[in-house]
């Protein structure tokens, strides 16, 4: 009993010693992410906004984006877009190595362009973002001819999309697709070093790094020697850890905290907008009663979402009120005049579709109740802030927090009067994807058209829109696409999706990426 | 032996049960892998499509159980849908953290467990009887997520003694607490109750009237006995900690068989929680068998009796 007593006492000392040692930690910047579940680091193949979280401090683009989503040359020095938009020709610089020694060339841009629309690579994103690619040419050593299919107004935003990240050829030739995703090779700021499983990755500065795209500060290697990235889902966990100053920079802080930390100072702050789909809700236009666009009209008139937002973000998000949020390109302002608060309204709508209140509370017609069947994947309090909402002006709105299993079912068997959604995306081109018909969920056939809007009209503004010849085509078809959606009512925007970033105060340089979603680490210095 | 050899029989048709349980059910309930794995992003459907036919998926589910078998008794228990990596892979990769959560948790929980159960179990009753019991209440009752928030709060934030996400044996210390608290619960209140039991037994009042010292006759003459019921209960919680403790994991921010099945349940990664359903299985298994052989140790007697039989 004794020498157990003595034992524990040991490791009491042991564990002061310790944390002496840990307050001397060395100048590695260390990240914390919500996700336990990293899966693979190859950029060709993901399609997770956390693990990109990573893969845009190893790889660089052919067009590098500030986080405003402005251009500017990468990878490629300059590029000519041929007069019927089908070729990009690239004049790359001569001066980039990757991380394995691996000159970079407009071979190694073939490569990767090639690897992503092969099947045999199982791209989950980047086969998508390549849109009508047809094949690269490589005229010389440094200049590469990206040819497309097709008309494709999104291409250039798209060499900039971290997914088109260029890859080591004879990496990805030894290392083949799943080795490749477990140790990436890029030309990037940081270099990959270890990966423990479900834990923590660790990247190393790239000593030769000379070519950091012209509106960053810095020049040269980074000065941060070591990116250590812990994988911390808890939020309450990682804000202790952030507020122990066990790791230096942390994400998606609840607005909670954000304001602690501004008021107190102790913690810098930043705030992205991200561009995209904002956190937004479907109404089925095919069952049940939002089939009547009077009845999803006074859904809208219903929501005061500036007070909601503001409620559950305490000023670190802001409402949405279009189809795409507002810092993305294309958007229309004039989604800000639609729907705004009004009960009264939305009563008057109610009634006019011939909803009269029931003595419950609840709206009635032909003995019929005011019923909604809300099932609820992401944010459970933004869904159940609705429900309170809707319920002042007659609906019974049944919220029920699901599992993707669940709410996949539901989809597919038709079964749900409103989902809701977020998306991070740099261009409006998105928007296809949930407002063609064509995508229109079936059985068994998982598609994002969770309205089951149909209309040939809007079918032909998207594809359109697709193949825009100039800038100024494109912003109008965008704006007549929003003001379609808006128009009919079938997508009720709530709130634009924010990351919340906290860091030390010793730090300075934290940028987001392209997309405000990423951060990127190259500038991360000590004051 | 015989005994030992029985039981290793029973071993591979209830490994093989429980991995065609799995493969059932995960593919009964609903839930696409494919559509789970790509989640919420908007991948289109040749995206999908593309990837179902790599995994295999676009195979009948009868042809699939059929090539996962016989692929299973060459030793090679597929890749994961999620990560493409060899699950065998995945489950070494996560096997340490569990294994050594599971003996912090152990050796916490015994030392506190015995200790507490001791204090009371000598003297039922008393003031430092009740005392003891309310922690082991404590230990039971309250919620490990719970405990391993204030335990972070207190000890981490507040007092900074130890690491929150830190790296190496301190690490160790505030998540084997919070799983070993549980654990310590339970096992002094079955000392103490055990330990009440035995001390009522003649062949103490027979060591007390020779003389022997209150020390002698607890560690030597009572707690042996008094053993059996905490070490079955032992068995059965390190069961339970070596099979992953998912709340801690996930409050620790600690890689762990917890959060990897966790996972593939939600994914429905079919391979996957197969390969972890068969090791827990075995795990299971043999700590039984462990445990059977330690009552041996303790009661020479119950090795007569297997003997005999």
């Amino acid at each position: 009993m004794r020498k157990l007593i003595k034992y524990f006492l040991g490791i009491a000392t042991l564990t002061f010693s310790f944390s002496f040692f840990n307050t001397a930690y060395s100048l590695d910047l260390v990240f914390s992410e919500d996700r336990p579940d990293l899966r693979t680091l190859d950029p060709r193949i993901t399609q997770s906004r956390h693990e990109e979280m990573l893969i845009v401090n190893i790889f660089d683009q052919l067009i590098a984006a500030d986080s405003n989503g402005n251009h500017y040359p990468g990878l490629a020095k300059k590029w000519d877009v041929s007069s019927d938009g089908l070729e990009y020709t690239f004049h790359l610089r001569d001066d980039v190595t990757f991380h394995d020694g691996t000159k970079f060339n407009a071979a190694a841009v073939k490569a990767t362009f090639d690897s992503i629309v092969d099947p045999e690579t199982g791209s989950q994103g980047a086969v998508d973002i390549l849109g009508p690619y047809a094949s690269t040419e490589v005229i010389d050593e440094y200049t590469a001819k990206v040819v497309f299919n097709r008309r494709y107004g999104s291409a250039l935003t798209a060499f900039t999309e971290t997914e088109l990240s260029i890859v080591s050829p004879t990496a990805l030739e030894k290392l083949g697709n799943e080795g490749f995703g477990m140790a990436p090779v890029g030309t990037g700021p940081f270099k990959f070093k270890n990966w423990e499983a479900n834990k923590k990755v660790e990247l190393v500065r790239n000593d030769d790094y000379n070519w950091a795209p012209e509106y960053m500060d810095g020049s040269g290697p980074s000065q941060v020697s070591t990116l250590t990235y812990r994988l911390i889902k808890d939020t309450s966990t990682r804000v202790a850890a952030l507020e122990a100053g066990e790791v230096h920079i942390a994400e998606l802080v609840p607005p909670l905290d954000m304001r602690r930390f501004d008021a107190s100072g102790d913690l810098k702050t930043i705030t992205g907008t991200v561009s995209g789909l904002p956190y937004a809700a479907f109404l089925n236009t095919t069952v049940g009663v939002f089939q009547d666009i009077n009845v999803r009209k006074a859904f809208f008139h219903s929501l005061d979402r500036v007070k909601m937002t503001n409620d559950l973000f305490f000023g670190y998000a802001e409402a949405a009120f279009g189809p795409i949020s507002s810092s993305t390109p294309s958007y229309w302002k004039g989604n800000e005049d639609y729907y705004q608060y009004d009960v009264a309204g939305a009563e008057a709508l109610l009634e006019e579709a011939g909803w009269k209140m029931g003595s419950d509370g609840v709206r009635e017609k032909n003995g019929e109740k005011l019923t909604v069947f809300f099932p609820c994947l992401l944010e459970p309090d933004t869904c159940v802030a609705i429900q309170g909402y809707a319920n002042k002006v007659g609906f019974d709105v049944n919220v029920e927090v699901v599992m993707k299993a669940r709410q996949d079912e539901l989809i597919f068997a038709n079964g749900y009067d409103m989902l809701v959604i977020r998306w991070v995306s740099l261009d409006p081109g998105v928007l296809i994807i949930p407002f063609h018909s064509r995508n229109i969920p079936e059985p068994g056939k998982f598609k994002f058209n969770w309205a089951r809007y149909a209309n040939s009209g809007l079918d032909q503004l998207l594809e359109d829109a697709e193949s825009a010849e100039t800038q100024e085509t494109k912003d109008d078809l965008y704006m007549q696409i929003q003001k379609h959606i808006m128009d009919q009512a079938i997508f009720l925007a709530i709130h634009d999706q924010v990351q919340t970033v906290a860091y030390s105060p010793d730090l300075e340089g934290v940028r987001f990426a392209n997309g405000n979603w990423q951060l990127r680490m190259y500038d991360v210095r000590n004051k | 032996m015989n005994f030992f050899i029985k039981k290793l029989i029973i071993v591979i048709p209830t490994l093989y049960i429980a991995w065609t349980v799995v493969f059932v059910t995960l593919n009964i309930i609903p839930g696409d892998p494919v559509n789970l794995m790509l989640g919420g992003r908007p991948a289109s459907e040749e995206v999908r499509e593309n990837v179902r036919k790599n995994l295999g998926l676009d195979k009948p589910v009868a042809e699939r159980y059929v090539s996962f078998l016989i692929n299973a008794t060459k030793g090679d228990l597929g890749k994961s849908y999620l990560t493409r990596q060899p699950v065998t892979k995945m489950i070494k990769e996560n096997m340490m953290p569990t294994i050594q959560l599971s003996i912090g948790g152990l050796i916490f929980g015994v030392f506190f467990g015995v200790f507490f159960g001791i204090i009371a179990g000598t003297k039922p009753n008393s003031m430092r009887d009740t005392f003891a019991m309310v922690i082991a209440l404590c230990g039971i009752s309250l919620p490990s997520f719970w405990i391993g928030m204030m335990l972070i709060f207190i000890f981490g934030t507040t007092l900074g003694w130890v690491p929150i996400v830190g790296e190496g044996f301190v690490s160790l210390i505030l998540p084997s607490i919070s799983v070993g608290l549980f654990f310590a619960g339970g096992m002094a209140r079955l000392t103490r109750s055990s330990l009440v039991d035995v001390l009522n037994q003649d062949y103490i009042r027979t060591a007390k009237s020779k003389g022997l010292s209150t020390y002698n006759i607890i560690l030597k003459h009572s707690l042996r006995n008094a053993m059996i019921p905490p070490v079955t209960l032992l068995g059965i919680q390190f069961g339970l900690l070596i099979t992953g403790a998912v709340i801690t994991e996930e409050v620790f921010a600690r890689p762990g068989l917890g959060q990897l099945l966790l996972q593939a349940i939600l994914a429905k990664d079919i391979p996957l929680v197969q390969a972890l359903v068969v090791y827990m299985t075995a795990v299971y298994i043999f700590l039984n068998l462990i445990v059977d052989f330690t009552y041996g140790i303790i009661d020479p007697r119950i090795r007569l009796e297997r003997k005999s039989a």
